[in-house]
């Protein structure tokens, strides 16, 4: 009882100090990897003597609680999953104008005012060995007999990277729409976001995946799981990650240092450990990179909503 | 409210009771709600601006596929509702009145399924019994078919939330007791007969209290139907809440006027328990209270234990065994195979000791916390709405039902909205006690509902007799009235404990900075893909969670009661 009276006592202590400025820390809202924020705090702390305070859920998660406690903002980084976060919160003139003397190595197309990649994934096909189906090469390769009912995607109205996808590769001229007709019309399913497309493919109750992240099936690989990461000849989406400090910030110099800590040398190496691909050109990962893929692009006037309805429509989740 | 109202109905002479609750319900429920509200009409609240007001209206509204989503959740929650009347009753009634053996270890049983979280449990179904999945790696035959679909999701979701009946009928027929029973035996009423008409009529405040929250948890339950059904296109309203939330663009305001929906047909609920509570008198303690002699179950004593045994072979078993298998397997690729089996998972938890043990006590702190802080809160909210029958007391009833059909996700938005404004003096907000809050608010009507069931059986003659001998108000409740009704809230509390325990989805957004608890710790490992970490985390969990009701059964039984 002696342990809950002082549990008691630390949560009434909570209520007053929550809110008490904090010198030498930093607030960082962000989408996973977890191991890779955690490992980035814990370097930038014994480098910098500044203590990193992480939130860390989905996308939509980070974007939730930031918009709900936009009256009293407490992030002062903000690290998305998803590229438009970024461009958007420029427009609206949320974000400081920082450009680290670390990010020099940066392409271009992974930065913009304000806002920098921290790494990037790519999307690709995830393909249990052990399926019984022959190795797939190409996107229009799942639409093949041998894949019937074999064949899961994310949801694009849950995963914002395998939304692009959809929306990339029906703008391109030979596929079109005709490609996802055809998946449907051989039983893929659409089973969730991101973990519940990849989980049944593991267990091999399906045979490949459609559009998986590739750093989480490539850690999963490491691991031992009987899982293989292919990136299709025809093309692909990436998701560059970008890190932004937020003009409401109170922090602004930590923040400021955060984001040097985690495009030097070392802050890169910890994001290609987690199988992403670094922003920087310069720094090498074990895996395949930007220059090794080819990449599609997605008109930025694409309009999701219609997208999204006609997908839901193909695959009857509506 | 007015004074005099306060004057005349809830202070009851002596007892101030109400004057107490009734401020802390507006802050712990009202004001979050009032938030969530406020974000459906009102698109930027969030910045403090009441511009655009009904700006998602007809947007959000208008949207072709919100019947169909509508009537899917009130079909769901319907089934459901059956489904745990069918598994619970029958079990709740055999083991308030008879001497089935073993009966404090079936309810330790009984009780798992709310330590694992749903979301758990539906990918330990999956796991075990989808194609290639434990099941068939086992015995060669897969059930694929029938958990991807509407009645797969129906039977998850009756397992996983069953205890919540069979806890309040089997604490209520015990209350009751044998007597009526024998009196109507006596009479020269079969025993069959004495069931139909004393046993099962006596307990309806339990079977309606207790199926309303059923109801209310199935509306609101986004996880199992996402995973089970949402395949075979069976959508539900919090599919569409979750979407708004799910990625960028968010849509707080959308997700907020779903929710709204749900409220209402919780609403739609509430009444009808309520009419079905009050058209007649449930009274059956009024003096001295029976000595609780459970019947014998004579011949019938196997083929009851079987049926406690199947439902915990379904219930608890097989999705910890689903959990515990895939947290001691290396891969799930390799899946049951001998070569790999591994302790790797959990070694992996306990070099990683300082993260994950500070999760542990983190949850288990917390849910001790809020099933303290709920037994006492909605024992006494329940002894105003039943003592009382002013509107005002309605009122207070339905308000602590509500946030148990609001998704938690909204409630949590409408929490963190309500405590960052501006214009508090101090603000619980990113600090623990906002998730104390936050599964006050979302798990209070547990106790309540128990609380309420209970004290209709009590007759006022039992507090008259003490009012009249002397006793203050107070004294009557805490010496008179409580002990009565104390097998009710305990069980309450284990369940708001297990649940408080394992909490994700209003976590996930309140977590203050650098918080962490059990359930965001497996959440991460899942989104990651490592579920073996996951599990092997979950199991850990289980366990641990498990030995608060365990210690609490054992001192019970020490003291004489069943709990």
């Amino acid at each position: 009882m002696k342990r809950i009276g002082t549990f008691l006592l630390a949560g009434l202590a909570g209520f007053g100090l929550a809110g008490a400025a904090q010198a030498q820390n930093v607030t960082v809202y962000t989408a996973g990897p977890a191991n890779l924020i955690d490992s980035l705090a814990s370097g930038f702390k014994d480098e910098t003597g500044i203590t990193v305070d992480v939130f860390q859920a989905t996308t939509g998660k980070v974007m939730a609680r930031l918009e709900a406690e936009a009256g009293n903002p407490v992030a002062d980084i903000l690290i998305s999953a998803s590229w438009d976060t970024a461009t958007d919160f420029a427009a609206q003139g949320k974000l400081l104008d920082y450009n680290s003397a670390n990010a020099a190595n940066v392409p271009d197309f992974l930065k913009g005012p304000g806002y920098v990649a921290q790494g990037i994934s790519a999307l690709a096909i995830a393909w249990n060995p052990n399926s019984g189906t022959p190795r797939p090469a190409d996107w229009s390769d799942l639409t093949d007999e041998a894949y019937r009912d074999l064949v899961t995607m994310p949801d694009p109205s849950q995963s914002g990277s395998a939304y692009e996808l959809v929306a990339a590769l029906t703008t391109q001229n030979d596929l079109g729409w005709t490609l996802f007709d055809a998946l449907a019309a051989n039983d893929m399913i659409v089973p969730g976001a991101n973990a519940q497309a990849l989980n049944p493919v593991l267990q091999g109750a399906k045979g490949v995946v459609f559009g998986a992240v590739d750093y989480i099936s490539l850690g999963q690989a490491a691991k031992g799981e009987t899982i293989e990461v292919i990136f299709p000849a025809s093309g692909t989406v990436i998701a560059p990650r970008p890190m932004m400090i937020l003009k409401s910030s109170k922090n602004q110099d930590a923040a400021k240092k955060f984001i040097d800590y985690v495009l030097s040398d070392k802050g890169q190496a910890m994001v290609a450990a987690t199988y992403l691909m670094p922003a920087r050109s310069d720094v090498a990962a074990d895996r395949a990179l930007i220059s090794d893929l080819k990449i599609l692009s997605v008109d930025p006037a694409s309009d999701r909503a219609a997208t999204l309805a006609r997908f839901n429509k193909i695959f009857g989740i509506e | 409210m007015r004074p005099d109202f306060f004057k005349r109905g809830f202070f009851d002479g002596g007892g101030s009771i109400a004057a107490v609750v009734a401020p802390v319900l507006i802050v712990l429920v009202a004001f979050p709600l009032l938030f969530v509200l406020l974000q459906a009409v009102f698109p930027d609240i969030a910045l403090g601006s009441f511009a655009d007001p009904f700006g998602r209206f007809v947007e959000t509204l208008s949207d072709p596929r919100l019947v169909r989503w509508t009537l899917n959740t009130l079909m769901l929650g319907v089934c459901v509702v059956v489904g745990a009347f069918v598994v619970a009753v029958p079990l709740g009634i055999l083991r308030g009145l008879f001497r089935v053996p073993g009966g404090g270890f079936w309810d330790l049983v009984f009780l798992v399924p709310f330590t694992i979280p749903p979301y758990i449990a539906a990918l330990g179904w999956i796991m075990t019994l989808q194609p290639r999945g434990y099941l068939e790696q086992v015995s060669g035959v897969n059930a694929g078919a029938f958990l991807f679909s509407f009645q797969g999701v129906v039977f998850v979701m009756t397992l996983n939330v069953f205890p919540v009946v069979y806890f309040a009928v089997s604490r209520m027929v015990a209350t009751i007791g044998g007597r009526y029973v024998e009196a109507a035996r006596v009479a020269g009423s079969t025993p069959v007969r004495a069931f139909w008409r004393i046993t099962l009529p006596l307990s309806t405040p339990a079977i309606a209290a207790s199926l309303l929250l059923v109801f209310a948890m199935a509306i609101e339950e986004f996880g199992t139907p996402a995973a089970l059904a949402a395949r075979s296109g069976f959508l539900v309203l919090v599919t569409g809440i979750e979407r708004h939330l799910s990625d960028y663009p968010i849509d707080l305001p959308s997700a907020s006027l779903l929710s709204t929906i749900l409220v209402l047909m919780a609403m739609t609920a509430f009444i009808i328990q309520h009419r079905v509570v009050s058209r007649r008198d449930f009274r059956t303690i009024s003096g001295k209270p029976g000595a609780q002699d459970l019947l014998p179950l004579g011949v019938w004593r196997i083929p009851v234990v079987i049926l406690f045994a199947v439902v915990g072979l379904l219930g608890a078993v097989t999705p910890v065994a689903a959990v515990m298998l895939t947290a001691s397997t290396r891969t799930i690729s390799g899946g049951l195979a001998v070569d790999n089996f591994s302790t790797v998972h959990f070694a992996e938890i306990f070099a990683n000791s300082g993260g994950a043990m500070e999760a542990l006590g983190t949850s288990l702190g917390l849910g001790v916390a809020a099933a303290l802080i709920t037994g006492l809160l909605g024992t006494l909210t329940a002894y105003v709405v039943v003592r009382q029958r002013h509107l005002g007391a309605r009122i207070l009833d339905f308000l602590t039902m509500i946030p148990n059909t609001i998704p938690g996700i909204v409630v949590a938005v409408g929490l963190i909205l309500a405590w960052t404004q501006p214009w508090l003096p101090a603000t619980p907000y990113n600090g623990i006690g906002i998730l104390v809050l936050a599964y006050c608010c979302l798990l209070l009507p547990y106790p309540v509902r128990y609380a309420n069931a209970a004290l209709r059986q009590i007759g006022p003659s039992l507090e008259d007799a003490a009012r009249v001998s002397g006793a203050r108000h107070i004294t009557v409740f805490f010496r008179i009235l409580t002990p009565l009704i104390l097998p009710s809230v305990i069980a309450a509390m284990l369940l708001v404990f297990a649940v408080a325990a394992r909490e994700l989805v209003a976590t996930i957004l309140l977590a203050p900075l650098g918080t962490k608890t059990v359930a965001l710790f497996i959440w991460r490992q899942f989104e990651q893909g490592s579920v073996g970490l996951g599990m092997a985390m979950s199991a850990m969990a289980i366990a641990i969670t498990m030995t608060i009701p365990i210690a609490v059964a054992i001192w019970t039984r020490k003291r004489g009661q069943m709990f």
